[in-house]
């Protein structure tokens, strides 16, 4: 062998300027990619589904108006169109899709700016926004390990029992305060126990995906069980008020569904479905450790080691306890929004929460993607493009003869389990209930539980990471792979389905 | 009114500044920077073995990189998961990547680089809005040899390793197998990782595959071009500093060309011995080139093909022995450029 040396850096591989990547210099492949970094063509192929959005939403509009549609209808639906196609796509951030809503409204509908500036502000708006505010006040309280404690004392040390625990604990919680909030609260419970158990994460694989799936499918799962359970309950009781609820007739009161009805409905699913979650995470991930006595001695030290409740975290919990005794005991007088307010006004007075800290962990634009998707839901009952959707769509059901009955529940579940999967459950919540109450109209069934379909559906989004909010939380974590939602969300789907379509047969009926 | 004159950067000035600059790139492209890229599995700490290896001089620098996606807030449905991110943090809970990071070092103190003993250093820089940012720690020897270990916070890994390239330049990008690597055609619109970086990559790349490291041996391809020629030179050079066995390879299409391609290869042998380089085999098989370098190299620890260069448009009708080579070949490829 030669004893020549050469020095690598310069005899060797080359590492060309950055400066002259950005150069069109060389032929070939390069070149392109240097061209394109210069003048972005790329932009065009990222942005393509906007585009495509647009050219729908013109051809549409080109189009005839179809026989029973009014020309205003026709609008409103080539704007849903356009909406959905972004919802689905993202091919520009969803808040931007908001600001088009509000802007088509006015432009191609030609609605005065004040009329669609008040549309947007409803209660079911200001009580996502409460909710968010309070969302953040509560993760900041760190009662994590406190909980984390206190389902130990409940359930012992069995990893059976402590897995059901968290799914108990996460899914009574993130009933109350949307499964977000419990999801990022509970997260450092479920990485506490699986790091004290042990420091190598392929030791922990199947343990992991167990406490965590419990966190994650517990919210979900519980997200339906109050209308402050997710953004998407409070705009169908948004709905109902809108569509059905006439002040001078005494007989449409009971579309206005206050805190506690709505729990009457959808509590006892949240119930039934609890056992099978432990049941079916078990079954697809067999956890390496049976029992974690080791991780809940440490966890204990942990707490000795924090000393009692301080004032701040007694007064967090009276504040969190007014607010869930206000919607259910008030909501009807004070309406929903208010009193989630009320508590996020609680949190800032007392100083347990900075307003900092609010402004950057809630995410203000999809308050204003959730205005808008309702604003434009309105729209489309008051043009009759609802109507005419829900026409069509029950005389396609009719061969099959789903369009009525449990045939038609079936219909509906299936559709918006589809459509929450593309989407986020919020706005496909906003975009088909307009659609599905007016098909309970026309196929003759009742709204109330055409809509809990609906409502309750857009949560079965469990086989992927973007499906539901707590199930990008968790896969945040890093324990989790994409694959881990496919292989165990289906079986959580068809469960969910089953357990629906059964307390719609009967126990809806009888309320 | 001279509030509103204008007032020019003297020409002195102007200088000094460009020739800081000037300094500044000089220095960075003096040593010999190796990208190795992880993602976390078994796999993947190969590109950290062959950083190690593929780096025995002492002005060399090894960034070990693993790109995490942006916490995005949309999904969350208006919590963004940077709350439950921050709050992970504060019980105690690691980003993913950290643990990756480590093992790394670990595999790079078995490769005999002794870092527990250099100076060390940390950096962090808010990036994408997230407070979690770009994290990096820096070892430096008392000799100049520099580990870094990268932790980069981007919208998609792809893009989070072309980005790094300008902080570099780097000569070398050490990346995983792919998981898959579309058709040419396809590729246009649907590229892996791995594909879309080695496509756009202003530098060499190596696709690093599991178990190629017990193998010996650069199998250089010989092309017969001027381009071919400079990528002979330059990673033969690489295997020279690194004691590995060189052996060039041509193809000859038909029967008759192999007296062409045999030539071809005393060219590059006689240019290598030049430079004083001498132990190199040669070797030329007849078929076709893709297929024929994919078997010859089968032993070897590393296929060398040098870029083509070609045109996106002449790639879709033709195709790269470049890319076909880096996507059937059963041990590693490094595409020089």
């Amino acid at each position: 062998m030669s004893t020549q040396q050469f020095d690598l850096a310069r005899e060797s591989l080359q590492a060309p300027d950055p400066r002259q990547v950005t150069h069109i210099r060389l032929a070939g492949y390069q070149s392109w990619v240097r061209l394109r970094s210069q003048i972005n063509l790329y932009y065009f192929w990222e942005k393509r589904w906007f585009f495509i959005a647009m050219l729908a939403g013109f051809l549409f509009l080109q189009m005839p108006t179809p026989a029973g549609l009014s020309h205003e209808g026709h609008i409103v639906l080539a704007m849903s169109l356009m909406a959905t196609i972004m919802f689905v796509t993202e091919p520009i951030p969803l808040p931007t899709v908001a600001f088009l809503i509000v802007v088509g409204q006015v432009v191609l509908l030609g609605l005065s700016s004040n009329v669609v500036a008040k549309s947007l502000m409803t209660d079911s708006v200001l009580f996502i926004m409460g909710s968010l505010m309070l969302a953040v006040a509560i993760v900041k309280q760190k009662l994590d390990k406190r909980i984390a404690w206190l389902i130990v004392r409940i359930t012992g040390t069995k990893t059976v029992w402590i897995a059901f625990g968290i799914s108990v604990a996460s899914g009574v919680l993130a009933s109350f305060v949307g499964e977000h909030t419990v999801a990022a609260m509970m997260l450092p419970v479920g990485i506490t126990l699986i790091t004290l158990t042990s420091d190598d994460p392929k030791k922990v694989r199947n343990l992991a995906a167990v406490l965590l799936f419990s966190i994650s499918y517990g919210c979900s799962i519980a997200s339906i069980g109050t209308p402050s359970g997710g953004a998407r309950n409070a705009i169908m009781v948004g709905y109902w008020k809108e569509f059905f609820f006439d002040p001078a007739n005494a007989d449409t009161s009971k579309f206005l569904i206050d805190y506690a009805k709505w729990m009457m409905y959808a509590y006892p699913m949240f119930l039934i479905q609890l056992p099978f979650v432990t049941l079916i995470l078990l079954t697809a991930f067999k956890p390496e450790y049976r029992d974690l006595s080791r991780a809940c001695t440490r966890l204990r030290t942990q707490i000795l080691l924090e000393g009692p409740l301080k004032p701040a975290d007694w007064m967090a919990i009276v504040i969190f306890v007014a607010v869930l005794y206000g919607w259910i005991f008030l909501s009807a007088e004070l309406g929903m929004g208010i009193i989630a307010i009320l508590g996020a006004i609680g949190f800032l007075v007392a100083g347990l929460v900075r307003w900092d800290d609010i402004n950057s962990g809630v995410n203000w634009g999809v308050v204003w993607l959730y205005a808008a998707a309702i604003s434009l839901g309105v729209q489309m009952k008051n043009t009759g493009a609802a109507g005419w959707i829900a026409e069509n769509f029950v005389a396609m059901l009719e061969p099959i003869g789903a369009d009525s009955g449990i045939g038609l529940w079936a219909a509906v579940s299936a559709l918006t389990t589809a459509v929450t999967n593309t989407m986020s459950n919020g706005a496909a919540v906003a975009v088909l209930g307009p659609i599905v109450l007016n098909l309970a109209e026309v196929a003759g069934e009742n709204p109330i539980i055409i809509g809990f379909i609906t409502a309750v559906s857009s949560a079965f989004a469990y086989l992927t990471v973007v499906g539901t909010p707590a199930c990008t939380i968790v896969y945040a974590s890093g324990y989790l792979k994409t694959t881990d939602f496919l292989k165990v969300g289906w079986r959580m789907a068809v469960m969910s389905t089953l357990v629906l379509l059964l307390v719609a047969t009967f126990y809806w009926p009888f309320l | 009114m001279g509030l509103f004159s204008r007032t020019k950067l003297s020409d002195r000035s102007e200088q000094a500044a460009q020739k800081t600059l000037a300094n500044i790139r000089a220095r960075r492209r003096s040593r010999f920077r190796v990208l190795a890229c992880i993602d976390g599995t078994d796999a993947s700490y190969d590109t950290v073995r062959f950083a190690a290896r593929l780096t025995p001089q002492e002005n060399s620098a090894i960034v070990v990189f693993y790109v995490r996606p942006i916490d995005k807030g949309a999904q969350s449905e208006g919590l963004n998961v940077r709350v439950a991110r921050q709050n992970l943090l504060e019980a105690g809970g690691q980003l993913p990547g950290l643990q990756a990071l480590k093992k790394s070092l670990e595999i790079l103190k078995e490769e005999g680089l002794d870092v527990d003993t250099w100076d060390r250093d940390t950096d962090h820089q808010d990036a994408w809005g997230d407070p979690v940012g770009d994290n990096k720690v820096f070892f430096k020897s008392k000799t100049g040899r520099t580990v870094v270990l990268k932790l980069k916070t981007a919208p998609d890994v792809a893009s989070g390793i072309l980005d790094q390239y300008h902080y570099g330049p780097y000569n070398l990008i050490i990346l995983n197998e792919p998981s898959r690597w579309r058709g040419n055609f396809k590729s246009i619109f649907d590229a892996g990782i791995v594909q879309k970086v080695t496509t756009m990559a202003p530098c060499s790349v190596l696709v690093a595959r599991e178990e190629s490291l017990v193998n010996e041996g650069f199998l250089i391809y010989n092309d017969g071009t001027p381009r071919g020629m400079q990528a002979i030179r330059r990673s033969a050079v690489l295997a020279h500093e690194t004691h590995q066995p060189i052996t060039l390879f041509a193809v000859a299409e038909t029967d008759e060309e192999r007296k062409e391609v045999q030539e071809s290869n005393k060219k590059a042998k006689e240019l290598l011995t030049s430079l004083g380089i001498h132990d190199v085999k040669v070797k030329s098989a007849v078929g076709d080139p893709i297929i024929q370098i994919i078997k010859a190299g089968a032993k070897s620890q590393i296929i060398v093909v040098p870029d083509e260069g070609h045109s996106r448009l002449k790639r879709v009708i033709t195709q790269s022995t470049a890319y076909g080579v880096i996507k059937g070949a059963v041990t590693s490829v490094m595409d020089v450029r």
